[in-house]
């Protein structure tokens, strides 16, 4: 059964009298709630307050759990952990699923303090952690997503000792979040149901009306909930309205997966995957409505991440991390925090992306990460930050051939920025083999819209360059860069364009660019070569079928010649064995233009 | 229809170019002009409709050697014509050979059909212009193979020593097209670069390369000899027939060293099949 049913059944349920979601919804029921939390310090987690990051390791060496001083750059300790499921860290524990149990370890030393055994017939959900107690989300008995028992367990961080149990209205429920002694959970893919830390109480439901809420988030700054974007929880969201200022949702481009948090009700979420390398980063001002702090939100794609403009999409800064791919990331409120699959451990400034922040681990296989590093603000070694344009370029010229998608996007923004360098590039771009059409495409389309009138002489001298069997080159993009010259009215391209004309490897689509490039430019120097042209070919039943480029370069002939191309043009469309389309052309913008080359005509006797 | 409007190349066919252009003194000593009453019913017969009529009057033009022939098969190609009559006026020129064709024929040399571009190649090729020879070096970089040869053939006929560093690379792309003549115009340099291609290049252009050099009258026996056994170490058919070919265009009285070494090597192949 698809979500949507589920949620339009869910939606006719909760309208029943005995329903156990008859007060979803209630803003009242929400305020109460969140009245009990507490206020929630932006530090990390960890009782010493020092940002940490805890890595998966594999490799040789085995499975293992390290955790890491940022701020000192060493290992603290590493143990063997076959681990399951990622990380959540607290005051002097981390946990993780393992085969058949909930894990803790002692976050100075990384010996074990407790296991919470799963039994054979539970399936454990997720879990989080919050100041001293661990929250776990199990199902007893059904199946995924879909009958059986579920609820929710409070343990003591400390001890593993289990505080109490809260069974929940339905089976079908998402691993928890906890902040300030509320616990959420997602249950349905449209409630979230709140409960106290303390006593396992239920104090509110939320009904998510208008989006699946499969994702409940802590941070510092509040609770949140969502799927295509993210809902503040509040009174105002507590019906999950759209329309609320509660929600918000950033502008992005379409190669940005729009993946805001983990789906909870999908138990392999729950461990480091390739959805931790590509998805949305985002924090959210401490209050009020649902707005992404400095209007900006991040997307870690693999081993390129972005800020942008939340509010319009436009790209602030660009990261392109050399040969490995950043396998975790964590927005800790100033810095995009990230660790590699090769052990560098890097963090950007979400301000203008400059790399805060370089160590390393060396000869280890990082498979994934979590930080507990929030409020972590890198001392900044110095580093030279490369612009926008020259980061984008070497996105661009990246090796790695997976990523097209996100190289298609590198191009569309470089040519958004100023600067005959970023013409050059796209120039390059053009010139460059192997390449899939898509990019040759985009790279051309956008030289074409930059109209950059101070770069004729690149353009010229990329047009300078021709096929050759002998010397094994093959022709530029011939096409595109004609329709550029003519864009930027690009004198210096005349000469080339001209060559190219002439050349027998211009295909009919490249001679009909550049005819109307020369026109564009003005390129009275052209009326030979395009004399030659049209009467070369405009007896070629090749042509009959698509006489485009020879209609291209009468037009030429008509906008730059005189009275001599006039009278060529008028045999031409009065000769029989000129192909009837260029001849029907020719004798409707001669009739056109007669007036025009009237008064040229006599105005020129004038003044002689 | 008689035509007097011009295309650029017609203009530039008509006009003295004191630099290129300029007809050697002894076409127009020699070569007989048509009577303008002539031209003017050859050149209606090339522009009417009759297609056989103006086929045969190209070729009428192309086989008269009159001075003044060129200029209605320029004019037909200065205003464009189907296929078969821009063929047609393309050979005649090249049954003219006259230097003041040569802008109307590199036009065509640019042509799409390859077909065209051959026929304009061949017909700048018999021109005794050096202009041409820039010409056929560009054509060496045809996509087509035919129209590389003819011009690898033409330059070769030339002794265009220029011609040999864009016939080795065409040669290290398997052109076999380009082969013979390098083997005509390679320099003792270029020798040793083309005996290297061996294993990288198929056997059969690098014999046919060799083969050529090896008959050519102005080079010293010893190179002969080390060429002749680089062809000994060739596969393939055009190995033998290689050396078969040099030894029969050595006079039966010579008994120069490297005919023996091939002797041997024929009879050793021989023997081996």
């Amino acid at each position: 059964m698809n979500r949507t049913v589920v949620i339009a059944l869910i939606a006719f349920a909760s309208g029943c009298a005995t329903s156990a979601y008859q007060r979803a919804g209630s803003s009242e029921d929400v305020a109460s709630a969140l009245a009990k939390s507490a206020p929630v310090a932006s530090r990390p987690a960890n009782a010493a307050g020092k940002p940490l990051v805890f890595l998966a390791l594999g490799g040789v060496k085995g499975p293992r759990l390290a955790a890491y001083d940022l701020t000192a750059e060493r290992v603290l300790w590493t143990q063997p952990a076959n681990l399951k499921a990622r990380v959540e860290v607290g005051t002097d524990v981390v946990v993780y699923g393992a085969a058949d149990a909930l894990v803790a370890r002692d976050i100075t030393t990384g010996a074990e303090r407790w296991s919470h055994a799963i039994a054979r017939d539970e399936r454990l959900l997720g879990y989080t952690i919050d100041g001293s107690s661990v929250y776990l989300s199990v199902q007893k008995g059904g199946a995924h997503l879909h009958g059986g028992v579920g609820s929710v367990v409070a343990l003591d961080a400390a001890t593993g000792v289990r505080r109490w149990s809260h069974e929940m209205s339905s089976g079908d429920v998402g691993a928890p979040a906890a902040r300030g002694g509320l616990v959420a959970v997602p249950v349905q893919s449209q409630y979230v149901t709140l409960l106290d830390g303390k006593s396992g109480d239920q104090l509110a439901q939320v009904l998510s009306s208008e989006e699946a809420a499969t994702f409940v988030r802590a941070l510092p700054e509040g609770l949140f909930f969502g799927s295509h974007g993210v809902f503040r929880l509040s009174p105002a969201t507590a019906a999950g309205s759209r329309k609320s200022d509660g929600y918000g949702h950033a502008t992005l481009p379409p190669f940005v997966r729009p993946v805001y948090w983990f789906d909870l009700y999908r138990p392999e979420q729950g461990d480091y995957s390739a959805l931790d390398r590509n998805r949305i980063l985002w924090r959210m001002t401490p209050d009020g409505a649902a707005r992404f702090r400095d209007d900006l939100t991040f997307v870690h794609n693999y081993r390129f991440f972005f800020g942008f403009d939340a509010r319009t999409g436009a790209l602030r800064w660009a990261y392109n991390h050399p040969v490995s791919e950043a396998v975790a990331s964590a927005d800790v409120g100033d810095a995009i925090a990230f660790v590699t699959a090769d052990g560098d451990v890097g963090a950007l400034d979400t301000r203008t992306g400059r790399r805060l922040y370089a160590a390393r681990l060396p000869g280890e296989v990082v498979r994934g990460a979590t930080f507990d590093a929030e409020g972590w603000t890198p001392a900044g070694k110095a580093t030279t930050t490369p612009s926008l344009s020259e980061t984008l370029s070497t996105i661009v010229w990246d090796p790695d051939r997976r990523f097209w998608d996100v190289k298609m996007f590198a191009i569309e923004e470089l040519a958004r920025q100023p600067g005959r360098e970023v013409t050059d590039q796209l120039l390059k771009i053009t010139e460059q083999e192997g390449l899939p059409p898509a990019v040759y495409q985009k790279a051309g389309e956008a030289l074409v819209a930059r109209k950059d009138a101070t770069s004729g002489d690149l353009l010229a001298h990329a047009l300078e360059a021709h096929a050759d069997y002998a010397d094994g080159r093959t022709a530029p993009a011939v096409e595109i860069l004609a329709r550029a010259a003519g864009a930027m009215k690009a004198t210096a391209a005349v000469p080339a364009l001209i060559a190219h004309l002439r050349r027998p490897e211009t295909s009919p689509a490249a001679a009909t660019q550049i005819a109307r490039a020369l026109a564009a430019i003005g390129g009275t120097d052209a009326l030979p070569a395009l004399r030659d042209f049209v009467t070369m070919y405009r007896a070629d039943p090749i042509y009959d079928g698509d006489p485009a480029p020879l209609v291209a370069a009468s037009e030429a002939m008509l906008t730059l010649g005189g009275p001599a191309e006039r009278e060529l043009l008028l045999y031409l469309a009065e000769e029989p064995r000129t192909v009837e389309p260029l001849r029907v052309h020719l004798r409707r913008a001669l009739a056109q233009t007669a007036g025009a080359a009237g008064v040229a005509a006599s105005s020129t006797s004038a003044d002689e | 229809m008689v035509v007097s409007l011009t295309s650029g190349v017609a203009e530039a066919a008509r006009k003295p170019n004191k630099t290129k252009k300029a007809a050697p003194t002894e076409v127009k000593k020699v070569a007989p002009t048509l009577p303008a009453e002539k031209l003017a019913k050859v050149r209606e017969l090339l522009f009417g409709e009759d297609d056989q009529a103006a086929l045969d009057a190209a070729k009428a033009l192309g086989q008269s050697g009159a001075s003044n022939a060129y200029e209605p098969l320029v004019d037909l190609l200065s205003v464009g014509a189907p296929p078969a009559r821009t063929q047609a006026a393309i050979e005649a020129l090249g049954g003219l050979a006259d230097p003041r064709t040569v802008d109307v024929l590199e036009v065509y040399a640019g042509n799409r059909s390859a077909d065209v571009r051959r026929r304009a190649v061949k017909s700048l090729a018999v021109i005794k212009d050096d202009h041409v020879v820039a010409a056929l070096l560009t054509a060496l970089g045809d996509a087509a193979p035919d129209v590389r040869a003819v011009a690898a053939d033409a330059l070769a006929a030339r002794k265009e020593s220029k011609a040999g560093p864009r016939l080795l690379e065409l040669v290290k792309r398997n052109d076999a097209g380009a082969a013979p003549a390098l083997g005509l115009l390679a320099t003792p340099e270029l020798v040793p670069q083309l005996a290297e291609l061996q294993g990288t290049v198929d056997d059969n252009v690098v014999a046919a390369a060799l083969g050529e050099y090896l008959k050519r009258d102005d080079v010293p026996d010893p190179l002969r000899v080390d060429v002749v056994q680089t062809i000994g170490r060739l596969s393939g058919a055009a190995s033998t027939a290689a050396l078969v070919e040099y030894l029969a265009a050595i006079p039966a009285k010579d008994d120069r060293p490297s005919k023996k070494v091939a002797q041997k090597l024929v009879d050793e192949k021989g023997t081996a099949k």
